[in-house]
């Protein structure tokens, strides 16, 4: 091929943008071992004097990072379990089972993907603030902090999810009516052709779309930003350290917050490498993110 | 709803043979137990939806038709199209800056990745280790917003990274993120840095699918390298940069995390985005009415684009 007489300049230019890219990473674990008054002054320097591990230790200690990643765990798994659970349900109905308004159902699952996120971030803080019955409402949703004060208040809006069940009705429909119908000539309920057949196929579709679902909730801020502004208790990692960066004086705590950015980084980029064929996959299929 | 046969259910009913009519009844009863088996299945999900999608719009668009200080649901005070009008009234600044700086990130945005993304695919493809580049220009994508944000902060502050290249250079340092001139071309970088590896990956696989009997034939013809991308790789992948264009155009429009991490939409508003503005006009100045307004306002320009793109994609698809 004619651009093969070019490998330098091709190599150049991918080399070049890899390390702009990765730079930043450098320069947030670098910055995470200085010392005090290294970080932010005069001359600029990449390297730390002396890779000491003192931050980290701040880090756990100023933030309390055991109760963050504790937040950040249980909100994630929940939501990933929950959008696995419903998108395999919902996608099996609309993939194999025939009952009336399958294609208004479907149509509506695929009108869910085109509104953007923002425009639900005010009502739903003010469907959790007046949520029945929750943190001290009275059955109208009056009265009380409702759903913002407990931690369920981080999952709740993100428990189903559009493209989940897309992605898993897509992927169903390719499994073949045959095999489902003699296991319910053998007598077996839908349930439990669902769950002895259905599931264990679509082993595929559930790695890719739990990671997808997994890191996205890992990573989110805006809404967790909200409701930790109701409840402080309920914080998660990014808003955390978000909080610390903006409340302490910037120059002196940068290297404690870098420490705690590359621990709270390190869970998804470890899972983003073990199985980044699967997130890539997903991707792709879900477009641009 | 639960009424309406679909097509295919109707068909199926008008051409069950006659034969089979004693079998019908037990048939229909099958039928109704999968109809109600299907909608277990779904109750969750369409519970979800009416809770968390049918009601937040309805409420999202009465709120943008009323005044509100956000306490008792009954103090909810209609005024018709007041908010609307007064975004656009004489010395708001929903319209400029706000809204300007909305579509000056996006557009930004996309022609820096893009470019970005061009030239990365282009070379990617016949280099040694292309897993590994590309697994590193994916890193940002699944960094949270708050790490990308402070680390690119701190990296333009005067003894951060950044100047500190430009003071090696022999230039003198830039406050990137306090000066109003520089603020928003230095988020826009951040956040074309953060994408651009979505784009790469998309562009990488339209690149693939071009025969590589054109780039032979070219070949034999004696083209040049130029000729060949501009006269073969860039027609062919027009479909993938088009697509890449419109989802970095959406993103772009919507996305205002990076900037709450990195400016708050400072200084001054030079970074003040739409829907950051929707965002504290609710949650910092408790005006729910304004604030509802503008997320409608941006929402309409965010749908036009996206029914923009189904059009063209759908006629596209009806070319091919």
């Amino acid at each position: 091929m004619t651009r093969r007489r070019f490998p330098w300049f091709s190599s150049l230019l991918v080399v070049t943008g890899a390390v702009l890219t990765v730079v930043p990473f450098l320069d947030m674990v670098m910055t995470s071992f200085k010392g005090p008054g290294e970080a932010g002054t005069l001359p600029y320097r990449f390297l730390p004097k002396a890779f000491d591990l003192s931050n980290y230790r701040a880090a756990i200690d100023q933030l309390d990072l055991p109760l963050l990643f504790r937040n950040s765990v249980v909100v994630t798994t929940a939501i990933t379990a929950s959008v696995l659970l419903t998108s395999s349900l919902a996608g099996y109905a609309l993939a194999k089972l025939r009952f009336p308004g399958r294609d208004f159902v479907f149509r509506l699952v695929l009108s869910t993907m085109m509104f953007p996120p923002f425009v639900f971030l005010i009502p739903h803080f003010m469907i959790l603030v007046h949520w029945p019955l929750a943190g001290g409402n009275d059955l109208f949703g009056r009265g009380g902090a409702g759903l913002t004060v407990s931690i369920a208040a981080l999952a709740v809006p993100f428990l189903v999810n559009g493209f989940g069940i897309f992605l898993t009705r897509q992927f169903m429909v390719s499994i073949p009516d045959e095999v489902l119908e003699a296991a319910r000539i053998d007598g077996a309920g839908e349930f439990a052709v669902w769950w002895r057949i259905v599931v264990p196929q679509t082993r595929p579709v559930v790695v890719t779309l739990g990671l997808l679902t997994f890191v996205d909730a890992w990573n989110e801020y805006i809404w967790a930003l909200l409701v930790s502004t109701a409840d402080p208790d309920v914080m998660t990692l990014p808003v955390g350290i978000q909080l610390l960066q903006d409340h302490v004086d910037p120059a002196r705590t940068m290297p404690i917050v870098m420490a705690g950015l590359v621990l709270s980084v390190l869970p998804v980029l470890i899972l983003f490498l073990l199985l980044q064929k699967h997130y890539i996959r997903g991707v792709m299929l879900s477009g641009l993110k | 709803m639960v009424n309406t046969l679909t097509p295919e259910a109707a068909e199926r009913a008008a051409h069950r043979p006659r034969s089979l009519a004693p079998a019908a009844g037990r048939h229909g009863r099958a039928r109704r137990r999968q109809a109600v088996v299907a909608y277990l299945f779904l109750a969750p999900t369409l519970l979800f939806f009416a809770v968390f999608l049918v009601l937040p719009l309805g409420f999202a668009l009465l709120l943008s038709m009323s005044r509100w200080t956000g306490f008792r649901l009954g103090d909810i005070d209609p005024v018709g199209l007041d908010n609307f009008t007064g975004l656009f009234a004489d010395g708001s600044t929903f319209l400029a800056p706000i809204l300007t700086n909305t579509l000056l990130f996006a557009l930004g945005t996309v022609a820096l990745a893009l470019a970005g993304s061009v030239l990365v695919a282009t070379c990617i493809d016949r280099l040694r280790f292309q897993g590994l580049w590309r697994t590193l220009y994916f890193l940002p994508i699944v960094t949270t917003v708050v790490a990308v944000g402070n680390v690119w902060k701190y990296m333009y502050e005067p003894g951060g990274l950044v100047n500190g290249v430009l003071n090696a250079l022999g230039l003198g340092s830039t406050a990137f993120l306090q000066d109003p001139d520089t603020a928003l071309p230095s988020v826009v970088v951040v956040q074309a840095w953060a994408t651009v590896g979505s784009a790469i990956l998309v562009l990488t696989a339209g690149l693939k699918s071009v025969p590589q009997a054109y780039y032979e034939a070219a070949a034999l013809d004696g083209a040049g390298p130029v000729t060949v991308f501009r006269r073969i790789t860039l027609p062919l992948l027009r479909p993938s940069l088009l697509f890449v264009c419109i989802t970095q155009f959406l993103s772009g429009l919507q996305s205002f995390a990076l900037i709450n991490v990195m400016t708050k939409g400072g200084p001054g508003d030079a970074t003040d985005v739409a829907a950051l503005e929707m965002y504290r006009q609710a949650f910092s100045y408790g005006d729910w009415g304004t604030a509802s307004a503008a997320a409608f306002v941006l929402f309409l320009v965010v749908l036009a684009v996206t029914l923009a793109q189904l059009w063209f994609f759908r006629r596209k698809g009806e070319d091919a």
